[in-house]
C-alpha cells in the first residue's frame, strides 16, 4: 500500500447526518485530535469590538497567516474570553476533516452551506483559502479549518476569520462592514464605496497625517450609547498598479514578489503601531470619489446616498448579512452627516479635508 | 365586492430604508440594490402603506400638477416596473377591505408640486458577489479541491 493509500484508508467516516450540531461537534473533536497530534495549543488573546476573543492554534503553521493582522489588539493572556476560535490544518497536524456531510450543491452564495445554518450554528466555505468556518452561537466557540496553508491567499492574511467575526459580532450587536475608518481619539469618519473608489488610498493616506488609522478595508461599528468604529485589521491594501500615489509606504509592502497577482498588503503594526486607533465615536459618513482634479473637496450628500454605499458593499460579501445588518446601518446613517470625498489627485490634501472636518465647529 | 388592486414589498427578499424622503431598497437574492426619490418614493410609501392603487392615484392627484391621465400612465409603467424587478408582488383584496385600510395618510401639502415620472436607479454592480463558484471537483476525503497552489 502506498504511503497515499495508507493516508486515506484512515479517512474518518463520513457523518450521515444532517444535524449542523452533530457536525459541528465532530468538528470540534477532529480540532482536539489535531491538538493532541501537534503537540502544542499555542492561545493568543485579543479586545475586538469591546470582546476578549481567544485564538486556539493547534501547532504553529497558521500563526504567520491569522495573527499579523490582528496584532495591534492583542492583550495579555485572560481567563474566560468571550468568544473562542480554534484553529488547525490537516497537513501539518497529520490530522484528516470527517468528510462534508452535504452535497456538492449544498455550497451556496458566500459560501454558505446549504442545510447547515440555523439560529446556534453558522457553516461556511470559503472557496479560495478552502476554509470551513463553523460558530456554535450558544457556546462561544468557532472552528477554522484549512486543509493546507498553502492555498491561504493574501487576502485572507489581510483579514482573517471574517466569516466568524461577522456572524458573532452581529449576534452582539456590532456590525462587521465594509468600510475604511480613520479619524482622532474624539471622533472619525468611515469611508463607504465598493472596492475601487478610494477607500483605502484615502484611508492610507492618513498615516502620513496629524489622523489615525483604523481600517481601509473592514471594520466594526457598534450603534450603542453612541455610534463608534472599532478598528479589527490593521492591514491595508492598494491595487499593485497604484501603489506610487502612496510612496512613503513603498518599502513597507509585504509581498513585493507577488504583485503581478496581488494587490499590496502593508502590514501596519509593524511600521505605524502608533497610528493606529483601536476606537473613536463616528462623526461622519465619506463617500470617497475620484474626480480627476488636483483639490480635494467635501459636498453634502444626502444619507440615503451614505446607505447605498455603504449597505450593499457589506451585505452582499458577509455571509449571514441581510435584513438585520440592513436595518442596523440604516439606523446608524440616520444619526450623521454624509458627505462626498471628492478625492484629488494631491494625495497630501486628503488627510488635511478631513482633518477640517472633524475639528470645525 | 369589486376587486381593487393592491401591492405589497416583497419581504423578505426586499429590504428597503426611507431616510428624509428617499427610498433605498436592496434585493437580498439577487444583489441589485435601488433608490426612488419624488414620486418614485412617494409610490412606494404608498405601497407600504397597503393602499390600493385607485387610493395611489387619488393621493398623487392631490400632490401632483398634472392630469390624471398622466398620472395614471406613470403610475402603471411604475408599478409595472417594480413588479418586474420582483420588488413588489401583486396582493387582491376586495374594495371593502381597501376602503378599511387605507394606511396612515401621507401629509400632502395643499401646493401641489410639479410632476415628474417616477425613475427606479437601479444598480448592479454587487452582483458578481453573488454568484457562485460551483464545486465541481472533490479530493479523497470529500472538500473541493484546492485550485493551483501558490509557492
Amino acid at each position: 500500500m502506498s504511503a497515499k493509500q495508507v493516508a486515506y484508508s484512515n479517512v474518518p467516516a463520513k457523518i450521515n447526518q444532517t444535524d449542523p450540531l452533530i457536525f459541528f461537534n465532530a468538528v470540534y473533536a477532529a480540532y482536539e485530535k489535531a491538538e493532541t497530534a501537534s503537540g502544542s495549543s499555542i492561545e493568543h488573546f485579543y479586545c475586538i469590538g469591546g470582546f476578549t476573543v481567544r485564538l486556539c492554534f493547534a501547532g504553529p503553521a497558521l500563526l504567520p497567516y491569522m495573527t499579523p493582522a490582528l496584532a495591534h489588539l492583542a492583550i495579555e493572556p485572560i481567563p474566560d474570553p468571550t468568544l473562542t476560535i480554534c484553529l488547525w490544518d490537516s497537513t501539518s497536524t497529520h490530522t484528516l476533516m470527517p468528510p462534508p456531510p452535504w452535497q456538492a450543491d449544498d455550497y451556496r452564495e458566500r459560501g454558505e452551506i446549504r442545510g447547515f445554518n440555523n439560529e446556534r450554528i453558522h457553516t461556511t466555505f470559503q472557496v479560495g483559502p478552502n476554509a470551513l468556518s463553523i460558530l456554535d452561537a450558544e457556546r462561544n466557540l468557532a472552528i477554522y479549518w484549512v486543509k493546507t496553508t498553502k492555498q491561504i491567499p493574501y487576502w485572507e492574511t489581510g483579514s482573517p476569520l471574517r466569516t466568524i467575526f461577522h456572524v458573532w459580532m452581529s449576534q452582539q450587536g456590532v456590525q462587521l462592514i465594509h468600510a475604511g475608518a480613520v479619524g482622532v481619539p474624539s471622533g472619525g469618519v468611515l469611508l463607504v464605496g465598493k472596492g475601487g473608489s478610494g477607500k483605502s488610498t484615502t484611508a492610507l493616506s492618513c498615516l502620513n497625517s496629524e489622523l489615525f488609522y483604523a481600517s481601509d478595508d473592514y471594520c466594526l461599528l457598534a450603534p450603542e450609547p453612541t455610534p463608534t468604529v472599532f478598528s479589527i485589521y490593521s492591514t491595508g491594501k492598494k491595487n499593485a498598479d497604484d501603489v506610487q500615489r502612496l510612496p512613503f509606504l513603498t518599502s513597507l509592502i509585504s509581498n513585493r514578489d507577488r504583485l503581478d497577482s496581488e494587490k499590496a498588503l502593508y502590514f501596519l503594526n509593524e511600521h505605524f503601531p502608533k497610528k493606529i486607533l483601536p476606537s473613536f465615536p463616528l462623526r461622519a459618513i465619506l463617500i470617497p470619489q475620484v474626480t480627476g482634479q488636483t483639490e480635494t473637496t467635501l459636498k453634502a450628500a444626502s444619507p440615503a446616498a451614505g446607505l447605498s454605499a455603504l449597505a450593499p458593499s457589506t451585505i452582499f460579501q458577509l455571509s449571514g448579512a441581510g435584513r438585520t445588518a440592513f436595518q442596523g446601518m440604516g439606523k446608524i446613517i440616520k444619526q450623521l452627516p454624509c458627505y462626498y470625498l471628492n478625492l484629488g489627485t494631491d494625495v497630501a490634501q486628503i488627510p488635511d479635508v478631513i482633518l477640517g472636518l472633524l475639528t470645525k465647529d | 365586492m369589486t376587486q381593487s388592486k393592491s401591492f405589497r414589498i416583497n419581504s423578505p427578499k426586499v429590504v428597503r430604508e426611507t431616510i428624509d424622503g428617499e427610498v433605498v431598497i436592496v434585493n437580498l437574492d439577487n444583489g441589485h440594490y435601488y433608490s426612488l426619490v419624488s414620486a418614485g418614493a412617494d409610490i412606494w410609501d404608498g405601497i407600504e402603506r397597503g393602499i390600493s392603487r385607485d387610493n395611489l392615484i387619488e393621493e398623487m392627484t392631490q400632490q401632483y400638477d398634472g392630469s390624471r391621465e398622466a398620472l395614471e400612465c406613470a403610475l402603471e409603467s411604475f408599478i409595472e416596473e417594480l413588479e418586474q424587478e420582483e420588488l413588489i408582488v401583486l396582493e387582491q383584496t376586495d374594495a371593502l377591505t381597501r376602503i378599511n385600510s387605507s394606511g396612515e395618510q401621507p401629509n400632502i401639502s395643499k401646493e401641489k408640486v410639479s410632476f415628474e415620472p417616477p425613475v427606479l436607479q437601479k444598480y448592479t454592480d454587487m452582483e458578481e458577489l453573488l454568484i457562485l463558484d460551483p464545486i465541481h471537483d472533490v479530493d479523497e476525503t470529500g472538500w473541493p479541491r484546492a485550485k493551483q497552489v501558490e509557492a
